[in-house]
């Protein structure tokens, strides 16, 4: 008899691995991966060769190894950091202060009928007004810097994070919510213990939107509100004729994009919801 | 130990309205293991939400020691058919939501887990989380969260339904184990009858849909039983004869639903 229930454990934990090995191999099977980057070569081949062909006025078009050594120029002067800085300093800010007012906000609204009637029309007005729109505004009210750009970013980024935990909470099961009554938990217990790590899934996906909405906007943010950042590197270059400047900094953007995306919250997934069997594909 | 009493229930829903429960009067001792026995649809986990106090009744009345009662308390606990585990919780965090709720300190929390996930023989899997245990093994877990509270009333909504036959019959044995030794009052709902006979001092058979109490049926078998002895095959046919009609009605409805739908 109990090694019937051992033999089922083993075969539900082998398949558990199983899944996990298969979420990863779907991130780097061998073969993706080589077609991947032969596309990105591929890539950067066509780039010189349409420089060296001179199909566009080398003044406004630089060859791959000027950005190389264009990026070697402001690590160098320190550019490259100061400004990553500035820009990811931002983006943190913005982004926390989204997930701070959205993740209680959509708790809220995914609990309460009442929250929804009342809030859910002034959302979905608001909610398809772009990022960029709140630029001048921003200004306006906080002035060039750091304040409008962080502000451009929570309003770009907040509504992914705030429908997102609404859904997750929606969906919860009804089952858990009965298990808190049975055993008497508070409205604070079970909050903490069943309603966030339940809806997680969700709050994650949510981030995620939030995270990649304002790292996409801030840029232009920069261009217009501030005189450090990403997006001010880019839009100065255009002063000093510098195009190998401006693809430096879009290089950078997208690697920093695609690392914190990509990186830092499958980690958090793995660390959570895949971890308690919980993800949903 | 627990009366209800002229307690009724419809579901309203949309305009139509459903009865579920027509009229049911019981009377449940001290230590007794009292299962619900019916068709599918007839009430039965119905009638269970109800004296757990997650649902209310439509008319009638639930006490528990003399004392009316109407919503959850810390006397009664709750055992899922489909486990309800939080996932997200380790066995043991699940095992010790009922006394974090109660906000014992977690020195003593880890001391009732420990005890009880001995008792239900899952002591070294403290660490892991639901999704990496077998069905047996996840219902054994809400049964020692619903111990974990030490309650009086253990109610059970078709436990081992999900669980294969030998798993089915190994959980049987050890929550009689569990029932004896903690001396708990124990309402176990299923449609097995067999399950029904070999566990419960009283069956309570109900009818099909709307669910009203057809018979009470009497075990005093001693324990441990012998499912195959001359006896208990006697009370078995008995209890089939009963439950037969009704679930032959039940079946009638369900073919009249789907006409009426089609
Ligand atoms: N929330 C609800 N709203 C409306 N009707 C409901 C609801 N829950 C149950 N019912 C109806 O009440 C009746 C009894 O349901 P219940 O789940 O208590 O039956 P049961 O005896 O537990 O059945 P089973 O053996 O299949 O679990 C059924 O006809 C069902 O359709
Ligand atoms: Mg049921």
């Amino acid at each position: 008899m109990a090694d019937v229930s051992f033999a089922k454990n083993v075969v539900d934990e082998v398949a558990a691995e199983e899944r996990i090995a298969a979420v990863s191999q779907r991130r780097w099977p061998g073969r993706d991966r080589w077609l991947g980057i032969s596309t990105i070569v591929a890539f950067i081949v066509i780039w010189e060769i349409v420089y060296r062909l001179g199909l566009m006025p080398t003044w406004a078009f630089p060859s791959p190894w000027k950005v190389v050594l264009a990026f070697q120029e402001l690590i160098a002067n320190g550019k490259l950091l100061t400004n990553t800085a500035a820009s990811v300093g931002r983006q943190i800010t913005g982004v926390f202060f989204a997930a701070l007012v959205g993740i209680p906000a959509g708790l809220a609204l995914g609990a309460s009928p009442t929250a929804r009637a009342a809030f859910l029309p002034l959302c979905r007005l608001l909610y398809p007004i772009p990022g960029i729109a709140w630029i001048p505004l921003a200004i306006l009210w906080f002035g060039v810097g750091f304040t409008s750009t962080v502000f451009v970013i929570f309003f770009s980024g907040i509504w992914s994070i705030m429908f997102n935990t609404m859904t997750g909470v929606q969906t919860l099961s009804g089952q858990y919510t009965e298990v808190a009554k049975v055993y008497l938990a508070s409205r604070s217990l079970y909050t903490r213990r069943i309603l966030i790590p339940g809806s997680l899934p969700y709050i994650i996906t949510g981030m995620r939107l939030t995270y990649g909405v304002g790292w996409r906007v801030i840029v232009g943010a920069e261009m217009i509100s501030s005189i450090t950042g990403l997006g001010f590197l880019i839009d100065d270059a255009r002063w000093q004729l510098r195009p190998d400047i401006m693809i430096c900094g879009m290089i950078t953007i997208a690697m920093i994009g695609w690392v914190s995306e990509n990186w830092f919250f499958d980690w958090v997934e793995e660390k959570t919801i895949v971890r308690w069997g919980m993800r949903t594909t | 130990m627990l009366t209800v009493e002229s307690l009724n229930k419809t579901y309203v829903s949309q305009g139509s309205d459903t009865p579920a429960l027509v009229d049911i009067n019981l009377s449940i001792a001290e230590g007794e293991f009292l299962c619900l026995l019916g068709p599918s649809g007839c009430g039965k986990s119905t009638l269970l939400k109800i004296i757990a106090g997650l649902i209310p009744a439509t008319s009638g009345r639930i006490a528990i020691n003399g004392k009316a009662v109407s919503g959850p308390g810390p006397e009664r606990a709750v055992v899922f058919q489909d486990y309800a585990l939080f996932p997200w919780m380790t066995v043991r965090d699940n095992v010790e939501f009922g006394l974090e709720a109660r906000k014992l300190p977690v020195a003593e929390r880890r001391e009732v887990s420990s005890r009880l996930l001995k008792v239900v023989g899952l002591s070294d899997f403290a660490e892991r989380f639901p999704h990496q245990l077998s069905g047996g093994m996840k219902q054994r877990v809400s049964i020692a969260r619903a111990l974990a509270v030490d309650p009086a009333l253990l109610l059970m909504d078709e436990p081992f339904g999900a669980l294969d036959a030998q798993t089915r019959q190994l959980l049987q044995d050890e929550l009689l184990r569990i029932w004896r030794e903690y001396r708990k009052t124990v309402v176990f709902v299923t449609h097995s009858i067999e399950e029904a006979i070999y566990l419960s001092d009283r069956i309570v058979v109900m009818t099909a849909r709307p669910g009203r109490v057809k018979q009470i049926v009497m075990v005093p078998e001693p324990r441990p039983r012998d499912m195959a002895s001359v006896d208990m095959n006697q009370r078995q046919r008995e209890v089939r004869a009963v439950l037969g009609e009704e679930i032959a009605r039940a079946a009638a409805l369900e073919e009249a639903d789907l006409m009426a739908g089609a």
